[in-house]
Parts: C-alpha cells; sequence; structure tokens
C-alpha cells in the first residue's frame, strides 16, 4: 500500500523530469533512428542480405536495435543519481520515511515506459520501411526488454550511489559497455567470432535478449531461445534488484 | 522541560583510502524540547556531519543520540517520521515548481490529499514563496531557493526540525524574516537544530549553543552565559585630566563585578561580568573621588570572543570567506 503508493509518486516525479527535458527527449527518440539510418544501408551490403530489399535487413536489424535500447537505456537513472546525490536530493528523499524499494523502482519504471515509446516510435518508422512485425512476438519481446532495462538500471543505480562520483561511475559504466555490446551481437553477429568469444557471450545477460529477439520478432513464440531469455533474465533481474534494494537501504552518502 | 535531542560521546570517521578523517570526536549535548539550538564552528567543524548522523543519513560509529525520544541508531525509520532535514545542499527539484516540489514532499510523508494543498498554500504563504512558487525552481534566486528548502522540511509539521546553514544566500531582510519563522516554530513547540556561520545569528535566535571545532564541543550554554562567563564584557573609559588615570584605576578595581584593570594608552580598561550592571557603580565610584570622565565604552563580546578565548584563534579566521560575512 504505502509501496505503491510511493512508487507512483516518484514515478511521476522521475516521469515529468524526463518530459521537462527537451533535449532528452530529443536525443532518446533519434538515436535508435539514427542507428537504423546509418546501419541499414550497410547491412543491406552483407553476403547474405544482399539484394532482399529494406524489409528484409530491417527484420534483421531492428530486433538488435530494441535490445540495444534495452540495455542503453538502464543507464540513464544511474546519471540521474549522481546528478541527485550532489543536488541534496537523494538525501531529502532518505530522510523521510519513503520506501527504499520506491526510490529505485520510482524512476526505473519512468525510464521504461520512455524506452517502451521509443521502442514503438522505432517499429513504427521500421513499418514504414518494410519491417515486418508480429504483435505477438513484439509484446513478449517487450517483457524481456522491460526485464533488462530494469535490471540495467538498479545496477547503474546502485553503481552510482556506491561510487557517488562521475568519474568512477562513468568508468564502470564504460567499461562494461564495450564488452557486453560486443559479446551479445547486437552490432556484429556473434557467430563471426571464433569460439571462445561466442562461449564468453554466455555470461553475457544482453546476448539472451538479442537472440530471443531475433526469433520473437519473426513470430517464433516458443522458441528455445525465447525460454533460455526468461530463464536467465528474470532471475537476474531479481538478483540485481535485491541487490540494490539492500545499497539504498544501507545508510550510504 | 524533556530533552528532546540527548547526544551522547557521539563520534565519525571517514576513511579514504589511507587518510581518516576524525569528523566528530566524541560530541555531547542535550536539547530542551521547543528550543532553538546551534551548532556553531568553522568550515570543518564537524556539524553537518553531527547532524547527518542525527537525521539517520550515517551511521554512528560511537556513542548515542535520541532524537523525539526515538534512538536513531536503532528506530532510523521512526526518526525519519518525527524529524524534518533541510541540508546545506538544499535538495529540491530543478525541473519542477515550487509548489510541485512541497505537494511531493508533503505525499512522501504520508499526506492526504485533501489536507495536502491547504498545508501547502499555508508554506507558501508563511515563507513568503508566491511570487514565484508556481515557477520552476530551476530559476530561483540563491535566497528563493533556500527559502523553498525550508518550507521542505516543514511541510509534515515535525517534532523536531535540522537546519543546516538555513540562512546561508539569504539577504538581511529575509534572514530576519526566517529568524522570526523560526521563533515562532520554537514557540509552537518544535524543537529546532540549526547550524549557521552567522554569529548574530546563533546569538540573536539560539536559545542555547554548543561551538564545535575539530569534532569536538569547545564551549556551551545560552549565548548569554557563554559571552559573560568566558570572556566578561569590556569597558574602556577615558578621562578629563590624564593624570588622574592611575586614581580611577584604582577606584574602580574596588567596585564589585570588575575583574581586572589595565592603562592602555590614554584608557582605562576594565573587564567587567555583566556590563550594564556595573557601569553605574564604576561611574558612581569615580564621581565619588572627583574623577571627570570623557567617554566610556561597552564592548558586548562576541561568540567570536568565546571561540577566540577558547581554541586560540577567531572563528572569522578559521571560518573562511563565509565566516567573514557573518562578521559585518
Ligand atoms: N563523506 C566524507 N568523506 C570524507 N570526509 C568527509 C566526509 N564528509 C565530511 N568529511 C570531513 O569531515 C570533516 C567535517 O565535515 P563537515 O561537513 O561535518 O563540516 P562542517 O562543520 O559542516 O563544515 P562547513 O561549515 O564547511 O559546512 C571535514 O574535514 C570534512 O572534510
Ligand atoms: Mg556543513
Amino acid at each position: 500500500m504505502k509501496l505503491t503508493r510511493d512508487v507512483g509518486l516518484l514515478f511521476w516525479r522521475s516521469e515529468l523530469q524526463l518530459l521537462r527535458n527537451p533535449v532528452w527527449l530529443l536525443v532518446g527518440a533519434s538515436t535508435p533512428l539514427l542507428y537504423l539510418a546509418l546501419f541499414t544501408p550497410l547491412l543491406g551490403e552483407l553476403p547474405g542480405l544482399h539484394g532482399r530489399g529494406t524489409g528484409a535487413v530491417l527484420d534483421e536489424f531492428l530486433p538488435g536495435i530494441l535490445s540495444l535500447l534495452a540495455f542503453s537505456s538502464g543507464a540513464g537513472p544511474g546519471f540521474n543519481v549522481i546528478f541527485e546525490l550532489q543536488s541534496g536530493v537523494i538525501e531529502r528523499f532518505r530522510v523521510t520515511p519513503t520506501s527504499r524499494l520506491a526510490l529505485l523502482a520510482g524512476p526505473i519504471l519512468a525510464s521504461m515506459v520512455a524506452m517502451f515509446v521509443f521502442d514503438a516510435i522505432l517499429v513504427a518508422v521500421g513499418i514504414a520501411f518494410g519491417f515486418h512485425a508480429h504483435p505477438a512476438g513484439m509484446a513478449v519481446l517487450a517483457v524481456l526488454a522491460g526485464l533488462l532495462m530494469a535490471m540495467v538500471a538498479a545496477f547503474s543505480m546502485a553503481t552510482a550511489l556506491t561510487t557517488k562520483e562521475i568519474s568512477g561511475f562513468a568508468a564502470v559504466i564504460n567499461g562494461l559497455n564495450l564488452p557486453v555490446l560486443l559479446l551479445a551481437g547486437v552490432l556484429l553477429p556473434i557467430a563471426l567470432g571464433p569460439s571462445w568469444i561466442r562461449a564468453l557471450a554466455h555470461v553475457d545477460p544482453l546476448y539472451y535478449l538479442v537472440v530471443a529477439s531475433r526469433s520473437l520478432a519473426t513470430g517464433g513464440l516458443a522458441s528455445s531461445a525465447t525460454w533460455e531469455a526468461f530463464a536467465v533474465l528474470v532471475p537476474l533481474c531479481g538478483l540485481t534488484l535485491a541487490w540494490a534494494t539492500r545499497v539504498y537501504r544501507r545508510a550510504v552518502a | 522541560m524533556t530533552a528532546a535531542i540527548e547526544v551522547d560521546g557521539l563520534r565519525k570517521s571517514f576513511r579514504s583510502r589511507a587518510v581518516t578523517v576524525e569528523a566528530v570526536r566524541g560530541i555531547t549535548f542535550a536539547v530542551p524540547g521547543g528550543t532553538v539550538f546551534g551548532l556553531l564552528g568553522p568550515n570543518g567543524a564537524g556539524k553537518t556531519t553531527t547532524l547527518r548522523m542525527l537525521t539517520t543519513l550515517l551511521p554512528i560509529d560511537g556513542g548515542t543520540a535520541t532524537v523525539a525520544g526515538v534512538d536513531v541508531a536503532r528506530q532510523p525509520a521512526t526518526v525519519r517520521q518525527r524529524i524534518g532535514y533541510v541540508s546545506q545542499a538544499g535538495g529540491a527539484d530543478d525541473l519542477a515548481t515550487g509548489r510541485e516540489n512541497l505537494r511531493l514532499q508533503g505525499a512522501l510523508y504520508g499526506a492526504a490529499r485533501g489536507q495536502l494543498e491547504g498545508r501547502v498554500a499555508e508554506l507558501v504563504e508563511r515563507l513568503d514563496l508566491s511570487p514565484f512558487a508556481d515557477r520552476r525552481v530551476r530559476t530561483y534566486s540563491g535566497g528563493q531557493r533556500r527559502r523553498l528548502d525550508v518550507a521542505l522540511g516543514l511541510v509534515h509539521r515535525p517534532q523536531v526540525l535540522f537546519l543546516d546553514e538555513p540562512t546561508t544566500g539569504l539577504d538581511p531582510q529575509n534572514r530576519a524574516h526566517l529568524w522570526e519563522h523560526v521563533r515562532s516554530l520554537a514557540d509552537d513547540g518544535t524543537t529546532v537544530v540549526l547550524t549557521t556561520h552567522y554569529l548574530e545569528e546563533a546569538d540573536a535566535l539560539c536559545d542555547q549553543v554548543v561551538i564545535v571545532d575539530h569534532g569536538q564541543v569547545v564551549a556551551e550554554g545560552t549565548p548569554e552565559a557563554l559571552k559573560r562567563e568566558v570572556v566578561g564584557e569590556s569597558l574602556s573609559l577615558t578621562v578629563r585630566d590624564p593624570g588622574r588615570l592611575d586614581d580611577a584605576l584604582g577606584a574602580v578595581q574596588a567596585v564589585d563585578g570588575v575583574l581586572d584593570g589595565t592603562i592602555d594608552g590614554a584608557e582605562v580598561r576594565l573587564r567587567v561580568g555583566d556590563g550594564s550592571a556595573v557601569l553605574p557603580a564604576v561611574l558612581g565610584m569615580l564621581q565619588a573621588r572627583g574623577v571627570d570622565v570623557e567617554s566610556v565604552n561597552l564592548a558586548r563580546p562576541s561568540l567570536d570572543d568565546v571561540f577566540l578565548a577558547r581554541t586560540g584563534r577567531s572563528l572569522r579566521d578559521a571560518g573562511g570567506p563565509r565566516a567573514e560575512v557573518a562578521g559585518e
């Protein structure tokens, strides 16, 4: 009761902040479109896709962008925590009896809604250029993307709270960014790599989302990739949220 | 009156790599309910650290603290229900309006929707926020922002209110206004703990102060008592006939309440306990001896004199640029 009320309050607070930040809105909406605009022509030249039209390229590539968006949306709330530590907002909230889980969940849910809006824009633009969207598949993908996003956001927020400063926080996030993206095979298919890279990819949560997203986008609902993604992301997301809440509970500056 | 706050042997050190900063080194004090209590000290003295321990924001390393009858270390959640805290940094949302900030704060404390609007309007009124309450905080001046910060700490009518440098950045008029407000809060039974660099603020506003230096209490008491006990007051006088300075000194030293005296150039300088009480007796004695007094100057000691007497340093020097402002 208290928890849901607090989550609601902090969710709206974050959502309003996002809406009142036009630069962020613009960048958030245009970055995935930019990826699409720049990569689609490149990928069209790949041997398997050559000559099959933009629609086929988008079918292959757009699910990966959605996964990428899920991952990168998670970093935002962490950066915001760093800013709010400095401006005293976090301390102000911590002195109130606000539920600690709500302090975490409010901003995560707000960013998640924003992500879904950007996803929708991306898919709509994709459809206009020939992307074949399977509604049921997209819905399941949205759930998976939400899980991954929540996990990354909880991780980034807790990391921000522990590192306290932008330098330390950025080092952790940037340090993880490249290996996570590369291993997941978002931009380059992981199948091109040597076997040890393919093995290593299995420790990357984003990898499971990317693999599942490809089959889901084409309508393959009950594929093993989907089950695997759920099997990995549900417990991981739960664990990360539990850890992050603990970090929030413990007194930290 | 029962103590609203009891602090006993409070300690805190910060460890970062090789260095350990002992920010608070065994602070003890008690604050009676419904009074205004001041923590005074130079930059880095440990004022903020002390407040952050009392407001559940920092784990306590050693000692105990009870706030509003509740042990801070054992029942932080209960303490949070009963206190308000306005940090040095403030912490209002930049992208929201003042009114939106107040509404959210009230809601987080569990205020019912029906009561919230009225409470927000009341605070806007009492802290003079109305000219800018519906603008985004980002556009506020420093003083406007500070007033909103204070209002945020008051939304839920806390029993104990902690204010970390509440008047920094306020112009004299708004400072006086806030003092009045703090005073009326205390009169209504709220216990207020504030930190300040402004000596006159502690002097004018606080029922009791502790002066902190390097994480330790160097003096405590009412501002009046502190100033009297530690240094007394300084009474200097000049006489029409400089040849009679010695006579004058000899005569007034016998007066009750004169602690000691010296001749400083063309002046007799006396240290006295309570100047306003001693002055008539001194003048009477001189008149009886036939010494014509030319001028009298009674300097009330400031809390800076107290700090100087206890630490050998001036609070103004120790306090850096902000404390200099306080000296004006
Ligand atoms: N998180 C922290 N990590 C390390 N050292 C800290 C931390 N917080 C405070 N300190 C140190 O503890 C000491 C006391 O700091 P504190 O902020 O309590 O001082 P203050 O009396 O509030 O000073 P000011 O008047 O400047 O606000 C300082 O030396 C400060 O550098
Ligand atoms: Mg301070």
